[in-house]
């Protein structure tokens, strides 16, 4: 043969083949940030929804604390909604995800990526870490901007730091969920179709509001809702400080998602693998 | 060294029991330029897709740059570069940036990441537009970047899907002489094409697969001379001499001549009679204003072998170089 493969040097000894998935992953992860920057259309939505319920709220139930039976004493309601914005910002940021690998398959540029030897959880993994870098990113915006209007939080640094591992954690979650719906469908309009019906999820949840307000049915599904712990436990370190219990029980959601969407995204990719 | 593709009985059965590719036996040399045609939905896709371990056989065997497609698929990824006439590239992107996201995924140095990106934009005429991103380049541009980013690790052999479709002519020649400069370093081609006259530039050997089994394969030539000999028509200066004209040549078999005052011979050694069918004429004082020699051509072998025409031959197809005589 007159032409020789480019040696991939960095392959060589175990230290190579430690480091080359990482290497992939962080291109594709690179790749995953700038497809989301670099299109204001995907990014926007994220931030702005989520501004503008909190705006709403916080105008709306401004009185809420004190007044409302059940609400608990927090220094002002903007304080309580900085965790459902996270949580909505992520999920949408999650459509964004989801839609962007549905359009990678559409497109072609999936066979690409699967004719190239890249390792197959490298290809997932490259997205998810997008979406946990987008995610993280975001809740440190929502807390900053909430924090030029006068909220703070509770927990101060420890705090904030528990918020953005929560956050980090559920991106996960909601970016394999997001892979998911896409390589079972293959079409980024399914994966926009279906994710209102995971905003409705966060809705009937305690995002917004705590559960002691709610009544009747709407409580008994809020009761059952993850969302609600996942919230509550991350709204702790903004409004109480360090309660561990339901920071705790809010991290275990939050990896309990995760592990359930990213084990289910990788069904998918061997299904679609292997049906072609 | 063996084979660069092989193929043994490779077959591929869809859900529903749909056998798109029904046992196809390949072989293609190391160095070559191989030529696949089909018309769609002939099983060319899908045969190309299994190949390239995009798509798993059913049934068969195939190995690629000497490694099984199904147990050393990984390795069959190391040594091909595919360009898939579908596959999108990120139009956020800069050119430079997704050379070094495929060089990266195809485990090259750090070190030699850059440099071979530079060398590739280079080598494919986009030096100046690799910083710019893929959504403002023209279509040839991005045909460009496609090829140039199924080399970055130097493949042995490589894929190419339809490369040139949609391309005017001027990139569409470009293109070819990439492919045949790459080919003449040493680099196996697998072409699929809509268009014979790629194949014909191309390839050196050409296999047509229709409803899912090869049903011809050989040199361009080869072929052509299997579906028919040369024909050559001759326009008279007199129609009126048309009958006189084939009593004299009766030596030659006639065909059915395409306009009036003309006249059709098959000439089964080609180019060589011209002058001997002249010569008669002559002779005879008959007079001649035109000649056209036409050669069978891909497109005729093709249609002899699937009954079709190649889908997309002719739409957008440049005039023919050479003017008919009127």
């Amino acid at each position: 043969m007159t032409t020789e493969t480019l040696a991939p040097d960095d392959r060589a000894g175990w230290l190579g083949s430690l480091c080359q998935p990482a290497r992939e992953t962080l291109a594709l992860s690179r790749r995953a940030v700038l497809g989301t920057i670099r299109l204001p259309q995907a990014w926007v939505p994220s931030i702005f929804f989520p501004l503008v319920l909190m705006a709403i709220f916080s105008g709306s139930f401004g009185q809420a604390p004190g007044n409302i039976p059940g609400f608990p004493e927090v220094a002002s309601f903007l304080d309580f909604a900085v965790a459902g914005a996270v949580i909505q910002g992520i999920l949408i940021g999650g459509t964004t995800a989801g839609s962007a690998f549905a359009i990678d398959i559409e497109r072609g540029f999936f066979d690409r990526l699967v004719a190239s030897p890249a390792r197959r959880g490298s290809i997932v993994a490259g997205r998810v870490m997008g979406s946990v870098a987008l995610g993280v990113v975001g809740a440190l915006l929502f807390i900053g901007i909430a924090a030029i209007f006068g909220a703070r939080v509770a927990g101060g640094f420890a705090g904030i730091l528990l918020v953005l591992l929560m956050a980090g954690i559920l991106a996960a979650a909601v970016g394999g969920l997001g892979i998911y719906l896409a390589l079972r469908s293959g079409s980024s309009e399914a994966v926009q179709g279906t994710f209102p019906l995971f905003f409705a999820l966060l809705f009937f949840s305690s995002a917004f509001f705590p559960r002691e307000t709610m009544d009747g049915w709407f409580r008994v599904v809020a009761d059952l809702n993850p969302i609600s712990y996942l919230a509550e436990g991350m709204r702790a370190p903004i409004v109480d400080g360090l309660d561990w219990p339901t920071i705790l029980i809010g991290i275990a959601i939050a990896i309990g998602l995760a592990v359930i969407s990213l084990a289910a995204a990788a069904v998918a990719f061997r299904r679609r693998l292997g049906a072609g | 060294m063996s084979a660069a593709v092989q193929a043994t009985r490779l077959e591929r059965r869809f859900k529903g029991g749909i056998l798109a590719v029904a046992g196809v036996d390949l072989e293609v040399a190391d160095g070559e330029v191989y030529g696949f045609l089909g018309p769609n939905g002939a099983g060319k896709s899908t045969t190309v897709r299994m190949l390239t371990t995009l798509l798993r056989p059913t049934g068969g065997s195939a190995a690629v740059a000497g490694h099984d497609v199904v147990s050393a698929a990984s390795a069959v990824r190391r040594s091909i570069g595919v360009a898939l006439q579908d596959a999108s590239i990120d139009p956020y992107m800069t050119g430079r940036e997704l050379l070094h996201l495929q060089a990266t995924l195809h485990g090259i140095s750090r070190r030699d990441v850059k440099p071979r990106a530079t060398a590739l934009l280079e080598q494919v005429g986009l030096s100046d537009a690799g910083d710019r991103r893929v959504g403002t380049y023209s279509g040839g541009m991005r045909r460009r970047l496609d090829l140039a980013l199924a080399l970055v690790h130097r493949p042995t052999v490589l894929f190419l899907d339809e490369p040139t479709t949609g391309l005017d002519p001027t990139s569409r020649l470009a293109l070819w002489d990439e492919v045949r400069r790459l080919n003449g370093e040493g680099t196996t081609v697998f072409l699929t094409t809509q268009y014979l006259e790629e194949a014909d530039q191309l390839a050196d050997r050409v296999g047509i697969i229709d409803d899912g089994r090869i049903v011809a394969e050989g040199t361009p030539g080869a072929l052509k001379a299997e579906v028919g000999d040369p024909t050559l028509s001759v326009t008279l200066t007199e129609p009126a001499d048309a009958d006189a004209a084939l009593v004299a040549l009766s030596a030659y078999e006639s065909s059915v001549p395409t306009k009036a005052g003309c006249i059709a011979l098959r000439l089964p050694r080609g180019s060589e009679e011209v002058a001997a069918v002249i010569r008669i004429l002559d002779g005879a004082d008959i007079g001649v204003s035109g000649l056209d020699l036409s050669m069978p051509s891909l497109d005729d072998v093709f249609v002899e072998k699937t009954g079709r025409r190649l889908e997309g031959e002719g739409e957008g197809e440049e005039a023919p170089l050479v003017a008919e005589p009127s």
